[in-house]
């Protein structure tokens, strides 16, 4: 009796797992291309922050420089695209990429964004919009971060500090 | 002294159907292996879920790595304490399956296993998150605090696991007051519902609009569901439909009282001798106090209304039970159960060996009103230090002599050195469980006694050869 408890145990969780395994193989594959095409569209979505009902509170916080050099683009910087410094955080990296044109910035492209789980994807979708809108308007990095997106938005402001000083050499 | 008195008279000519019980038995023996079978698919379905979500590609980095194997662990972790919470639940579907004591061993078994998972899962994910991001585990764990929503209740929870485990062993271990391990124990719901928010607020597996999710959460409702119907709901109707009120209190022997109670509906109650209740008497300073009783007499029925009387009879063991001598006649009694397999929904067999010790005398009396056999084909073994010790004898012997089983009192001293469950004088004259109860390895065996020597009736049973299935054991413990 206790061996045919076992014995079906076994199998049944060998077969669960097999199972689980299987259509993982299958999510492996396409969740690669989905987090990829999240974080490309979310470089050319719109700068509205209508649609996602994210709790906006994003705007120029305008206090306490976090860093303290090149707080926006002067005039001194250049036109051109720069891309920001890979930041690592633990749901998967953020780079960004600007746009400079007569020393404004004019567009904020994600290259990379938190895209480790379907979670931090989710997430990196509602913030990336708010933050470049953020961003365009402020003309510098020290805007708000999104609230639940707290690690993105502090790894996407990083990164986007990085592609300012580029900007700015 | 060893006074034996085989008595044998025929009565009651109900025909006890053999074949019901080896039916009976194939069944519950079944359900016992689904159950198992049922928790171990629960454990890696956990896993599965994360697989069917590509987790295994975390696999790819050293930092995935150890995100990964936090995750798993995790959620192997949760779905065991998901299982504890379950074999506590008291529902009918594993009573009937394996008894009362059996899921309280297994949820025992399980705790430091869930604990080592769940540390493992804390430390694992801190260590990965920060390889990630170029922090140690500890700095990674006070940002997660600081900057992810619900994880500050993650970190609380298993702080309170921590306590929770380690509070059981030391109780275990020490014997500290049933009172402390409650109270401690109720923590443990605490620690659950602190861990839930983080696992779909920051799980990535269980992210809205994920088939994971809704799994999860079917699984964590339905756990809390089963504790609030079985352990809170049932009790309350079953303590306002029966209306228990204490009618009397009886001494059989020095510091062994009979609590006698009156209530309504008692009829569905009936064939529940020798399964036990939790008591509550609602009385100023008792109230709180439960008691694992089992009943020492069927139902006794006043009239077709279901009207009727149940009775318990205790021995004054701790401070709680030393109250209850002292009970007032109209105290109202909330109960919880029927619980356990000790009763006739364990029998395998035609034939059946009660075997009692001391106070555990009182079960095997109520189950030997009730229970099937024919005429000659029960035994029954009472055993205490005298004839004044072997509680309930008159009734007992009364009963054997109605329903025609063979009664044998086993009174005297025990043996020094070696413990035996006989006494030391029949071991001497070379008495072993098969001299009282030949047919032993074709009868059930039902045993109510202090641990140690309950075990040794189990091993003389072994040895006589009786199987598992025919061996009934019940402790009382929570």
């Amino acid at each position: 009796v206790r061996i045919r408890a076992a014995v079906s145990a076994a199998l049944a969780s060998a077969g669960i797992l097999l199972a689980g395994w299987q259509s993982g193989a299958h999510v492996a594959e396409t969740g690669n291309t989905a987090a990829t095409s999240a974080a490309a569209s979310s470089g050319t979505a719109s700068g509205s922050s209508s649609g996602t009902g994210g709790s906006n509170i994003y705007g120029p916080s305008g206090s306490t420089g976090s860093s303290g050099t090149a707080g926006s683009t002067g005039a001194a910087a250049q036109a051109g695209t720069f891309a920001g410094t890979a930041v690592p955080t633990r749901f998967g990296t953020v780079q960004v990429q600007i746009t400079v044109q007569a020393g404004a910035i004019t567009d904020v492209t994600a290259l990379q964004l938190t895209d480790n789980d379907r979670k931090s994807v989710q997430i990196s979708n509602r913030a990336a919009p708010l933050l470049r809108a953020a961003v365009i308007k402020a003309q510098s990095a020290q805007v708000q971060t999104i609230s639940g997106a707290t690690v993105t938005s502090a790894a996407y402001l990083t990164s986007l500090q990085g592609a300012l000083d580029a900007a700015n050499r | 002294m060893n006074s034996s008195r085989p008595l044998a008279s025929a009565a009651t000519p109900s025909r006890p159907p053999a074949a019901r019980f080896r039916r009976q038995t194939r069944s519950r023996l079944l359900r016992a292996d689904l159950l198992t079978v049922i928790a171990w698919a629960s454990v890696s379905s956990a896993v599965a879920l994360w697989l069917a979500d590509g987790g295994a590609a975390g696999f790819a980095t050293p930092a995935g790595s150890f995100t990964a194997l936090g995750i798993v662990a995790g959620l192997a972790g949760m779905d065991l304490v998901l299982l504890m919470l379950l074999l506590v639940a008291r529902t009918p579907l594993i009573d009937g399956a394996v008894g009362h004591d059996r899921a309280l061993e297994f949820h025992r078994k399980l705790g430091k296993p869930s604990l080592y998972l769940l540390l493992a899962h804390g430390i694992l994910v801190a260590i990965g998150y920060g390889m990630a991001e170029g922090l140690d585990p500890v700095s990674e764990l006070v940002a997660l605090w600081d900057l992810v929503p619900d994880m500050w209740l993650a970190i609380v929870s298993i702080g309170l696991f921590i306590a929770v485990v380690v509070t059981s062993v030391v109780t275990v271990r020490r014997r500290l007051p049933y009172e402390f391990w409650y109270a401690v124990h109720l923590l443990t719901y605490a620690a659950v519902l602190t861990a839930i928010p983080h696992q779909f607020s920051v799980g990535g597996l269980f992210a809205e609009g994920t088939w994971q999710r809704w799994y999860w959460l079917a699984i964590c409702i339905a756990t809390g569901a089963a504790l609030a119907h079985y352990r809170v709901l049932e009790p309350a109707v079953a303590t306002a439909r029966h209306r228990l009120t204490v009618s009397r209190v009886v001494t059989e022997a020095p510091g062994v009282v009979s609590v006698e109670m009156t209530g309504r509906h008692l009829d569905e109650l009936a064939g529940n001798g020798g399964r036990f209740f939790i008591w509550r008497f609602l009385a100023p300073g008792s109230w709180w106090h439960p008691h694992p009783f089992s009943l020492s007499a069927e139902p006794v029925l006043f009239d077709s209304s279901g009207r009727g009387r149940l009775r318990i009879t205790v021995r004054n063991l701790g401070r709680g039970s030393a109250q209850l001598a002292r009970l007032r006649p109209g105290t109202r009694v909330a109960i919880e159960g029927p619980y356990g397999l000790f009763s006739t929904a364990a029998r395998s067999r035609d034939r059946v060996v009660m075997i009692g010790a001391g106070i555990g005398i009182t079960p095997i009396r109520a189950l030997l009103e009730r229970t099937p056999f024919e005429p000659g084909k029960a035994t029954v073994l009472l055993r205490g230090h005298s004839e004044a010790d072997l509680y309930l004898r008159d009734e007992i012997l009364e009963l054997c002599r109605r329903r025609g089983a063979t009664l044998f009192h086993l009174t005297g001293p025990r043996t020094a050195g070696e413990h035996s469950w006989l006494p030391e004088a029949a071991v001497h004259s070379g008495h072993r469980l098969a001299s009282y109860a030949p047919d032993i390895a074709g009868s059930d065996v039902y045993v109510c006694g202090p641990d140690a020597w309950a075990r040794s009736v189990i091993t003389a049973a072994r040895a006589a050869g009786a199987r598992d299935e025919q061996l009934h054991y019940e402790r009382f413990d929570w």
